[in-house]
């Protein structure tokens, strides 16, 4: 399978970046899009030329290190899947294909690929922990957690911080990514004591970089652990519980 | 094996080429991965979850009113005397307890506040959802959902256009109003000939026809968003959000696009 490819060049973060054309001879379709990098960068080296600096790591779609936009979409044109298992299938014979980092005002380029995504980072440190003294792990079932609501969190707990939401969003908003913590650390015993504090100081840290919502729902499209689109809707939820009940908890 | 003498004899690298500071950056960005500390914006006065609650409570109350404007149109249906009494109902509405036209004003002054809390609190937003998203624009939604959200602003201006039209045409009777306007007089409307007059117009009734087009489409997806920003996160909740989101736009679309259709046709004279 011969497949062009216009990948995004920036050699720093000063670099006003440009796309470079190259020609993959040899793609198969079941290689990812991550292999299919891999493989340029390989001719690449082998020409003696720089090749192209992306992020990686599990390959399995659990780590959240991989995300480029392929042909304008945050991760690639199949729905709710990582660039690591974005398959080739999706193009045929002579196809091109546009590989551009993750785009958002919040996500300055690094360099080729790579974005810095420590704005989602300082979200989490505002708040998306658990800081109390959970002391050793109970025996199980001395804290009874409903077998539903268990199930919803690990729903909203999915979230591998990839950051494709954010890319995906018009407006830059990280609603999803924010809404997935604020439920799933609300829903269970250990993050329920902190659940009105948390929601203060992660949505006072996510209104400094990213954007409103406005409820596009391409987040969710792309979204490779699948969050649902209600996680955006916790945001507000979980904001005005605070006014409302004015505590910490 | 290779040789490592062999290595020793190749070409040194090139050095690195000089790189541009950038402002702000720390000059370890290649190695740390961390271009900058500094946020997109500082903590903003109003809130971008407030600036969104005012956007939904606002636009619900436009959503509302327009769904009470068309059942109340709908008495164009019945006969001229009917839509005629309740357009005099509703300035003497409640009174005494009420002064003359003291519902409408009332209720004036209410749309009117929303109205401007609606477009400030929009003009906001969208400038800070451009400031967040950056240089390069989101690029590839085709889908027909991402068109109602993306054309928010296009639609409400197209709408705000047509509120000053309705208003003059149809409350004023002024400018754009047709010839035979006839004015409220000695406790009898003429809403009913002054909706025909204005209607037999081809061009008016097409632009009607098109507000109430467009109307649509930023209801439908306003409604979803107010689904949203309120908060609605539980699966019936959401569904019946969604349910209503299309339901209502879609009862104020038919039930007021009959109108000039039916004038247009001639049902309605």
């Amino acid at each position: 399978m011969r497949l062009t490819l216009e990948v995004w060049r920036q050699t720093d973060p000063a670099d006003a970046g440009r796309f470079e054309t190259h020609v993959v001879d040899d793609a198969t379709p079941e290689m990812s899009v991550v292999e299919l990098l891999d493989r340029l960068n390989e001719s690449l080296v082998e020409d003696g030329r720089e090749p192209f600096a992306f992020e990686s790591d599990c390959r399995e779609g659990i780590c959240g290190a991989c995300g480029v936009t392929v042909d304008d979409r945050p991760h690639g044109p199949q729905p709710n899947t990582p660039s690591c298992h974005q398959r080739l299938s999706s193009w045929t014979d002579g196809q091109t294909v546009r590989i551009e980092p993750l785009r958002s005002g919040a996500y300055p380029v690094v360099r080729d690929l790579v974005v810095d995504r420590s704005a989602l980072d300082r979200i989490v440190q505002a708040g998306g922990h658990v800081a109390i003294q959970a002391g050793t792990a109970p025996d199980a079932d001395t804290t009874p957690v409903d077998h539903a609501l268990a199930e919803m969190a690990l729903d909203f707990a999915a979230c591998i911080g990839c950051g494709a939401c954010v890319a995906a969003c018009p407006n830059g908003a990280a609603h999803l990514f924010v809404g997935s913590k604020l439920t799933h650390l609300a829903s269970l015993p250990g993050g329920r004591e902190e659940r009105g504090k948390r929601a203060r100081a992660m949505i006072a840290e996510m209104e400094q970089d990213f954007g409103p919502c406005s409820s596009f729902g391409e987040c969710a499209d792309v979204c490779p652990a699948g969050i649902p689109l209600a996680a955006i809707a916790a945001v507000n939820r979980e904001r005005m519980r605070v006014v409302l009940r004015g505590k910490n908890d | 094996m290779a040789d490592p003498q062999d290595v020793k004899d190749a070409e040194p690298a090139p050095a690195p080429t000089e790189r541009r500071p950038l402002p702000g950056a720390e000059p370890a960005a290649l190695t740390t991965g961390r271009v900058r500390d500094a946020r997109v914006r500082p903590a903003p006065k109003v809130p971008s979850w407030v600036l969104k609650i005012i956007m939904a409570v606002t636009g619900t109350v436009f959503a509302l009113f327009v769904l009470v404007h068309m059942i109340g149109n709908l008495k164009i249906f019945m006969d001229p005397e009917h839509l005629n009494t309740y357009a005099y109902w509703l300035r003497t509405a409640f009174e005494p307890l009420l002064p003359y036209e003291g519902l409408l004003w009332i209720m004036r002054i209410v749309l009117l506040v929303c109205l401007v809390a609606h477009i400030a609190a929009a003009v906001m937003i969208s400038s800070r959802a451009r400031a967040s998203r950056g240089t390069h624009k989101r690029r590839g939604m085709t889908n027909l959902r991402s068109f109602a959200a993306r054309n928010m602003l296009v639609t409400g201006t197209v709408l705000l256009a047509f509120i000053i039209f309705h208003l003059l045409d149809l409350t004023l009777g002024k400018a754009v109003a047709p010839s035979g306007y006839q004015h409220i007089e000695n406790g009898q409307a003429y809403a009913y000939e002054n909706v025909v007059a204005s209607f037999s117009r081809w061009p008016v009734a097409a632009f009607y026809m098109f507000a109430l087009l467009v109307l649509f489409v930023h209801l439908a997806h306003g409604l979803w968003t107010v689904v949203q920003d309120l908060g609605a996160t539980g699966r019936r909740t959401r569904a019946v959000g969604l349910f209503l989101a299309g339901a209502i736009p879609l009862a104020i679309l038919l039930g007021n696009i009959l109108i000039p259709i039916a004038v247009l046709t001639g049902v309605v004279k």
